[in-house]
């Protein structure tokens, strides 16, 4: 049985807590065991963390990757963010010793080590090469007949590889398993717009999310599907906010493993999907036609 | 070389208040010092060198901290004791007691930037009119740190909590009726898990650099 210990990081757990409970529920239907990080913390936020202090950022992502560790297990992450600042992680320390040992001598004053011993992976990785496509398709039971566009999110293009289109392709692929028809759009590379919202809210939303919004729209999009949480906010809250700009868009974001679960047969109301700001409700409607 | 005998001297004489030294290039010195060891500092210097002259003293304010540079010069070189002071405090001990020549820079200091300097013998305003607005320094800024607005909630919840995302109640109710525990087994579950994590956090520049302050568990601005 494939087994990983589960990072769930801060927005899943906190703001979408309905992508943790689909993410258990295919998890348990297809076979993939997780164990969950007791006493983890933020992977911590990049942002903040990675351009104010390097060494806090590593000190923090080692002690998650410690505890992964300890239990013997590599890390499988739900948030592109996390993965992407647990990856890079993991990959300084393993590589410049100097960084590992600076960290090392913090972590042992509270009997932690890093050791370098895991990897990190983010959940469409282990989906797709772990459980494969084989199985997944099994388990769909109930099509969804929806057009939806593609929205990766830039951290799912870095790839150790130097690959960037990997883990992208394989969303894409695990997406046409649910029987969703997928648009191109034309702008699927483009950021959302989510860490200029920290320094710039008008840039943010009207040079970065809305014209993904418009081309996804005139594409003939009914949902975005997506795998990071914080572009999920971005999409959902910005979409509110240009409403306050009297620009009126309402597509319902859904996040991959939230698509597996409905095209497994779990039911919306058992996912609480209608944690999703926006027009979920009306997506729902649709796919579940009642 | 007279640098190297200023920072032997100054080391031997503050010990642990002297946080750390630089000689950028010859005949220049700086000398970082705790604040409270300031006027110890300049007596030290005074003690020591006879032909000790005062050139004067910069101050910054960094928007978080005050930084005090009060330069002197010492037989051909220049000495700089530089001490940094949160602007909560808004205190600077004055020196002109062991200086005089200090006098008029700590009366322009306390106009410019708002500073009560402690202890100085004739303190009265020197540029500004006695008028002038307490509240209405020239130089001085707000309290500020280095986060945009909207990164100062995330910032403080990750250092606090050790999380980006405090969970509201709805949310857990929402968790709960999906037979998941209210809150993922997060750092903050757990005290023993959280005294670890703040401990490994203090002992980076993080907190330091964000401006969060330890007593009171939030940033020192909003």
């Amino acid at each position: 049985m494939v087994k990983y210990a589960l990072f769930l990081g801060c927005q899943i757990p906190m703001r979408i807590p309905s992508v943790e409970i689909a993410s258990r529920r295919v998890f348990e239907r297809i076979g993939l065991e997780t164990v969950d990080l007791k006493g983890y913390s933020c992977c911590p936020e990049p942002i903040i963390s990675r351009l104010l202090d390097k060494t806090g950022q590593l000190a923090v992502s080692a002690r998650n990757l410690a505890l992964a560790e300890e239990l013997g297990l590599d890390i499988m992450t739900l948030c592109n963010g996390c993965y992407e600042t647990l990856l890079e992680a993991n990959e300084t320390l393993k590589h410049e010793s100097e960084e590992m040992l600076q960290i090392n001598k913090i972590l042992e004053n509270y009997g932690k080590k890093y050791r370098g011993l895991i990897k990190v992976k983010h959940v469409v990785e282990v989906l797709y090469e772990d459980i494969g496509v084989k199985k997944i398709r099994e388990c769909v039971i109930k099509p969804l007949k929806i057009r939806v566009a593609m929205h990766y999110g830039c951290h799912l293009y870095r790839d150790l590889s130097g690959d960037i289109m990997r883990k992208p392709e394989m969303m894409k692929k695990l997406t046409s398993l649910t029987g969703v028809e997928i648009v191109d759009y034309g702008l699927e590379r483009l950021c959302c717009g989510y860490p200029s919202m920290q320094v710039d809210e008008e840039f943010s939303l009207t040079h970065r999310l809305l014209p993904k919004i418009e081309k996804m729209i005139e594409a003939g999009a009914e949902a975005v599907v997506l795998t990071c949480p914080a572009c999920t906010i971005q999409f959902e809250t910005g979409q509110v906010l240009l409403k306050e700009r009297g620009i009126q868009y309402d597509l319902p974001c859904i996040n991959i493993v939230e698509l597996l679960a409905l095209s497994f047969g779990f039911s919306s109301r058992d996912l609480h999907l209608e944690l999703h700001r926006g027009g979920i409700l009306r997506l729902i409607k649709k796919v579940e036609g009642n | 070389m007279k640098e190297k005998e200023i920072i032997e001297y100054m080391q031997r004489e503050l010990g642990s208040d002297v946080l750390d030294v630089s000689t950028p290039r010859e005949r220049r010195v700086f000398i970082n010092i705790r604040s409270e060891a300031l006027r110890r500092a300049v007596e030290a210097l005074k003690r020591k060198y006879s032909a000790l002259r005062f050139i004067t003293i910069s101050t910054v304010d960094g928007g978080l901290n005050f930084e005090f540079l009060h330069h002197f010069h010492v037989d051909g070189v220049v000495v700089t004791l530089r001490s940094v002071k949160p602007k909560e405090e808004n205190v600077l001990e004055s020196i002109t007691d062991i200086v005089p020549a200090a006098n008029f820079i700590e009366r322009e200091i306390a106009d410019l930037f708002g500073v009560k300097v402690m202890n100085h013998p004739k303190m009265r305003n020197l540029i500004l009119t006695e008028d002038w607005a307490e509240d209405k320094r020239p130089l001085r800024k707000p309290l500020k740190g280095i986060l945009p607005p909207q990164a100062r909630r995330a910032a403080e919840s990750l250092i606090s909590m050790g999380c980006v995302a405090p969970v509201s109640r709805f949310i857990e109710r929402k968790r709960e009726a999906a037979g998941l525990p209210k809150t993922p087994p997060f750092a903050f579950t757990d005290k023993e898990d959280m005294k670890e994590m703040h401990g490994i956090i203090k002992e980076t520049s993080l907190s330091e650099k964000v401006g969060f302050d330890w007593e009171k568990k939030r940033l020192r601005y909003r």
